[in-house]
């Protein structure tokens, strides 16, 4: 079963809970509160998003508390910002190809559309 | 948290013909794209190319033209020899007056896989584009 980052925040309950447990460590009953799906279900996404390193769950006393893992996510944009970069870069090129035959076509010949 | 696709609009100070050919024709493309042994834009035509960091590993990357509407649209999928996941790339062109509006569309990245360190931490992309700006600016300053 595939566990990264990616997976963890496909789902949109999941994302709420990271949102959740961003502003402050939480116990599992606290977060599954927030919901209205049963505490097994809130169970077994908190799971996965400790398996995917979005979370980790801290004992204390008798208690299990949620502590979100955020540097996770930067792997996200980071991801997605190398594309941007790259397509940026891209597309400058092709505007600078565009331009050189642009200007050629003037000089040969008139267009013909 | 940012799945979305990415979107990229561009003004080309070109007549749409003339773009629909420098993202088609293979000679062309090699001047502004990669160096591709074969393109046509037909479905199902399939090509690949290397690419990756300088001093890095290169992933040999994997494409298939799943769309084509001469002029308007382009759509191949995008994704890497020997390892999960696929995403597509679409252009899309739109006549405006003597200009053309590009729109690039490139969806599925959250497909591939983020443990792999090269995908999410080296900047396998950003590393190799850096080349393509610093012989752009190169060129741009001559």
């Amino acid at each position: 079963m595939r566990r990264d980052v990616f997976q963890a925040i496909a789902d949109p309950t999941r994302r709420e809970i990271i949102q959740l447990v961003a502003r402050q460590s939480l116990n599992l009953n606290t977060v599954a509160d927030n919901f209205n799906i049963s505490r097994l279900a809130i169970s077994k996404h908190i799971k996965i998003l400790s398996e995917c390193g979005l979370i980790s769950i801290r004992q204390q006393g008798r208690e299990r508390y949620c502590e979100a893992q955020l540097s996770t996510l930067n792997e996200v944009a980071a991801w997605v910002d190398q594309y941007k970069t790259f397509w940026n870069k891209k597309l400058d090129a092709l505007a600078l190809h565009l331009n050189k035959k642009t200007s050629v076509n003037k000089k040969r010949s008139p267009k013909k559309n | 948290m940012d799945t979305q696709p990415i979107v990229i609009e561009r003004t080309f100070n070109a007549p749409v013909a003339a773009v629909w050919k420098a993202i088609t024709d293979k000679d062309e493309m090699k001047s502004w794209y990669f160096d591709l042994a074969e393109f046509k834009a037909e479905k199902g035509f399939m090509f690949q190319f290397s690419g990756g960091p300088d001093d890095g590993p290169q992933y040999l990357h994997l494409c298939e033209v799943t769309e084509v509407i001469p002029n308007k649209k382009l759509t191949y999928s995008w994704r890497y020899d020997g390892y999960p996941g696929n995403s597509f790339v679409t252009f899309e062109l739109f006549e405006k007056e003597e200009n053309t509006l590009l729109r690039l569309t490139h969806t599925g990245l959250e497909s591939f896989p983020a443990d792999n360190k090269d995908f999410a931490k080296n900047n396998f992309v950003k590393g190799w584009t850096d080349i393509i700006h610093t012989s752009l600016r190169k060129h741009l300053e001559r």
